[in-house]
């Protein structure tokens, strides 16, 4: 992939002697200049054949391998469960990122004229009262958010009962039980973001629930909640999980399960 | 510009159809976002009262508009060899793919 000019086509001998109306050799003559100064042809070719050379570097797709035309199952409606969830990973992702531009995770006092209100619950009401699109873009994310958890569940209900979890698919049902957790836990540690009274009594149950388990309780509480009582600490972690963490985690946990899909082809019905 | 042959298309090398599809795509695009920035900027975003509108910059940006619809239009009459027009094309097989 030499940088040196190809030479495949003399460009201007070619347009003298084709018969071209005055406008068309003008035309023509400007993107060949335009062509020649800035190479985007060149460079979008460079990309073409990294694509191809790429391709051919990948495990081969089930239904490419053994020349299937299975494709027809994506067309049932809970065969889309599973696309449904990652779309809405992704609408979740965008408007996050959007709402991590007004969002601050602080447990000091807010300037919202209510007695207890939080910088976190204060800038939670800015985005819903005084941001353009503010209410409409914490509703999409809430919306993204619910509509994910419900078509996980529904997914793993529907590669229960038709049976596709079975031999050669264990590793991925695994890896799904394991989407489905962090899904939840994504869920819970957004939850708690706006640090109201739902929030700061749903963090005490999460420290109780840590509290409860045996022998490593106390540590799993100070680790995850920082300390006994939902606060500041806590606040910080449920949001360094939700914007850090878990997007890092999740996304390659997803990444892998697609993956495994593209290999292995979709399971139809037994 | 040739009204007289409707339709009419001109095959040009392959190498050089790229070059008409990315830099007259990229011209269309570039030129209308801009149109419509300049009218929006000349009739604040369509609020503006009639007597406040630059008419000027106002009709800058219908052109710009104009121009990039004109620019993509004209680039669909060349085509690479082998490239068959819609219209001439045969039906397509009713295999579904």
């Amino acid at each position: 992939m030499s940088v040196e000019r190809k030479d495949d086509h003399d460009h201007d001998a070619w347009l003298e002697e084709k018969d071209l109306t005055p406008i068309e050799h003008t035309f023509l003559a400007t993107l060949v200049w335009l062509d020649k100064r800035l190479r985007l042809v060149d460079y979008l070719e460079l990309l073409e054949t990294l694509y191809y050379r790429v391709n051919l570097q990948m495990p081969k797709s089930h239904t490419e391998q053994y020349n299937l035309d299975n494709k027809f199952w994506y067309w049932y409606p809970l065969y889309s469960l599973g696309f449904f969830s990652t779309l809405a990973y992704v609408v979740a992702a965008i408007s996050g990122a959007l709402l991590g531009f007004y969002y601050s995770p602080s447990a000091a006092a807010g300037a919202v004229d209510i007695e207890g209100a939080t910088v976190a619950y204060s800038t939670v009401a800015t985005i819903m009262t005084d941001l353009n699109f503010g209410f409409f873009l914490r509703s999409l994310h809430r919306w993204a958010a619910q509509v994910m958890t419900a078509a996980v569940f529904l997914h793993m209900l529907r590669v229960y009962f038709t049976g596709a979890y079975k031999e050669p698919r264990e590793v991925n049902w695994i890896i799904g039980i394991v989407l489905l957790s962090l899904t939840m836990v994504f869920g819970y540690t957004g939850y708690l973001l706006p640090w109201d009274q739902l929030a700061f009594w749903a963090g005490q149950i999460g420290v109780e629930m840590s509290l409860s388990i045996p022998l490593i309780g106390e540590w799993v509480a100070q680790l995850v909640f920082g300390g006994f009582s939902p606060g500041q600490p806590t606040l910080q972690r449920m949001y360094i999980f939700h914007v850090f963490l878990l997007p890092f985690v999740v996304t390659t946990v997803i990444a892998i399960h697609l993956g495994l899909v593209w290999m292995q082809g979709i399971a139809e019905p037994h | 510009m040739g009204d007289d042959e409707r339709g009419r298309d001109v095959v040009v090398p392959d190498r050089l159809y790229k070059s008409v599809t990315v830099f007259s795509t990229l011209f269309a695009v570039v030129s209308v976002v801009l149109g419509f920035v300049a009218l929006d900027t000349a009739t604040n975003a369509g609020r503006a009262a009639p007597e406040d509108v630059n008419v000027a910059f106002a009709a800058l940006g219908v052109g710009l508009i104009a121009a990039g619809g004109l620019v993509y239009a004209f680039s669909s009459r060349f085509r690479a060899s082998g490239m068959a027009k819609d219209k001439d094309s045969g039906d397509e097989p009713s295999d579904n793919g």
